[in-house]
């Protein structure tokens, strides 16, 4: 167990599941506290449970193609809340359509997120990343 | 409010609808005769329903995509192209994600930035905001059947909109577009507002307009035991024949297993028979959907092909009268309409060269329609026993019992103990029955059937053969072998 904590939740109106349920184990399998807030998480959501429970990192999945309206704003919502500075880490299938990850990564990160993963990848990446950007040793 | 099922109340049916038709603008262009007399003219290759029939009774099975985009220009340039270049048989009108969750605030904003932007920033068609004429317009514009798809816990607005936007067919279910759809919504609300619906569409039927309705078979997507789906596909059809329904699909979502898929196909049809005459409902015609592989997808698209085509075959063999398709832009979201086409394409041609073959019915075939069945009867006379004779009620008692549980749901109204995985084979079985009130037999069953494949892997029964099947297919298998 290390001792960092993640806000973890599908945001908007979204109701995947599945990936939600294998990214809660294996992060939890990794030694991170998980609060899983599931599907259909309001930026609002993500903030308190990431005040109350002093999170250092919040992980925004988005799988039913919304991403690009529901993720706008998180940022700025983390400054006024006074956790401007929290690792935001989104993941899944972000823009409604098939569209080069370059540019889908690009938009991700002038909205404020830290980092930015394309559709399909593997928790193993993302905990890598988590580790390094949190000086998480092994 | 006290659930039971019971034929909905007239005068209750319209103080509901007065508030329903309030939920939005749109809803105050709402005429029920009006909108009989726009059915009544609507052409007889038009009618969902009456494709169906004619399909079922020439043994042939229909294909069908999912589509749907924010703009309705755009929209019917879709619809069209899919039938034009993909040659599809039945079109959708699939409804976006704020739509099915009553956010028609949010709609409007994503209309209005998907016109700004010039393309589609909602993943499906805004039904209810753009209202009535809209709608018939789309109608109006393409020329055959079109269904409304989507997954809705509180539909009754968008059914009203849409149907009298000459809509033929709706999809969905109180339960079905419930514990897969949404996080936290009582059970009894939904069944209770989709009664409404259903209500609805009896009082169409009553008035000589056959509305077919399709209680949404895949659930979760992901590993659902052919006798999860069943149960739910028969609980929503009694459901729905009680306000008066008359003409139902009842679907199902590939597996991957032929003769598991084959054995569900044949047997969701019977076993909605049964039940609908069982409980007095006759002249409720059943047709059946196979759903083209539900879960995870290779990013490759021609491989994904490969997963389509699969799908489609076992539509085929399988006889059922429809084909919901896939993409190969699967992995990565909402498809383009050429890929959209590609898909359905690809499944023409596999479900035309199969036409002139039949599954033979090997004893492994019986075997498996026979465990199927044996299953389903369990967890539905279970129901009915809980709800001494009313199956809403019932439905209510089994969920909070785990005695229905459906795998990977998102809804805390569902129990969640229940994990499936793949035997040796690749069919789903139970690793985990939990509440599932199987008899010893069946238990031991699904027991033996794990302990086949963990012998031949190598390793015990783990959550981890769950997490290993959930990745297979999108890294080119069926059965998740350890690394």
């Amino acid at each position: 167990m290390n001792n960092k904590k993640i806000v973890l939740g599908v945001i908007g109106a979204d109701v995947h599941a599945v990936g939600n349920k294998i990214l809660a184990y294996a992060f939890e399998k990794a030694g991170f506290k998980v609060i899983n807030l599931g599907v259909m998480v309001s930026q609002e959501e993500y903030i308190k449970a990431a005040i109350e429970t002093g999170a250092d990192a919040i992980l925004v999945s988005s799988l039913y193609g919304h991403g690009e309206l529901d993720c706008r704003g998180l940022r700025e919502k983390c400054k006024e809340a006074g956790i401007g500075d929290i690792l935001l880490y989104v993941g899944g299938n972000l823009v409604v359509g098939k569209t080069p990850f370059e540019e889908v990564k690009q938009k991700f990160l002038d909205m404020g997120f830290n980092k930015v993963y394309p559709p399909g990848t593997l928790p193993d990446i993302s905990i890598k990343d988590l580790k390094e950007d949190l000086g998480v040793n092994d | 409010m006290e659930l039971k099922n019971k034929k909905m109340d007239s005068k209750l049916f319209k103080t509901i609808q007065d508030e329903v038709l309030f939920q939005w603008s749109t809803g105050k262009e709402v005429d029920f005769e009006e909108a009989v007399k726009y059915h009544e003219a609507i052409p007889e290759h038009k009618i969902f329903s009456r494709k169906l029939s004619e399909a079922s009774k020439l043994g042939n099975t229909l294909i069908q995509p999912r589509a749907g985009v924010a703009l309705v220009d755009k929209h019917i340039e879709l619809l069209n192209y899919l039938v034009n270049e993909g040659e599809a048989d039945l079109l959708p009108t699939t409804i976006d994600s704020y739509t099915r969750h009553n956010r028609y605030n949010e709609v409007e904003k994503g209309i209005n930035e998907s016109r700004k932007a010039g393309r589609s920033l909602l993943n499906g068609f805004p039904a209810v905001n753009h209202g009535i004429s809209l709608c018939r317009k789309v109608n109006e514009s393409v020329n055959v059947p079109v269904e409304v798809r989507h997954g809705t816990p509180d539909a009754r607005l968008l059914a009203e909109i849409t149907i009298a936007g000459g809509f033929t067919s709706f999809e969905g279910g109180g339960i079905s577009y419930n514990i897969p759809y949404s996080k936290n919504i009582p059970l009894d609300k939904t069944i209770y507002d989709w009664q409404y619906v259903d209500r609805l569409m009896g009082i169409y039927e009553e008035a000589g307009i056959s509305i077919n309705r399709e209680p949404f078979g895949p659930l979760t997507g992901t590993l659902v035991p052919p006798c999860i789906s069943h149960s739910v596909a028969i609980i929503e059809s009694l459901l729905a024949a009680e306000q008066g329904v008359k003409n139902i699909t009842v679907g199902y979502g590939q597996c991957g297993n032929l003769i598991q898929d084959v054995a569900a196909i044949s047997t969701i049809k019977t076993l909605t028979e049964e039940y609908l005459e069982k409980f007095g409902y006759e002249d409720v015609v059943v047709t059946t959907v196979l759903h083209q592989w539900m879960g995870g997808f290779p990013q490759d698209e021609s491989k994904a092909f490969g997963v389509i085509s699969w799908g489609a075959a076992t539509a085929a063999l399988a006889g059922a009268t429809k084909v919901i398709v896939k993409t190969p832009h699967e992995a990565m979201g909402v498809p383009t309409k050429e890929a959209n086409a590609s898909g359905i394409k690809a499944t023409k041609q596999v479900v035309t060269m199969l036409r002139d073959q039949k599954m033979e019915l090997t004893k492994e075939l019986e075997e498996e329609k026979n465990i199927i069945k044996a299953e389903t009867r369990c967890i539905i006379d279970k129901t009915i026993e809980l709800g001494e004779g009313d199956i809403a009620v019932g439905t209510l008692r089994a969920f909070a019992a785990g005695v229905i549980d459906i795998p990977f749901a998102p809804s805390r109204q569902n129990a969640g103990k229940v994990f499936p995985a793949r035997d040796n084979m690749g069919a789903v079985r139970f690793l985990e029955c939990a509440n599932i009130p199987f008899t010893k037999e069946i238990k031991d069953y699904h027991y033996s059937k794990m302990l086949e494949r963990a012998k031949y892997e190598k390793r015990d029964m783990s959550f981890q053969m769950v997490i290993d099947d959930i990745y297979a297919i999108g890294k080119g298998r069926l059965v998740g072998r350890p690394r």
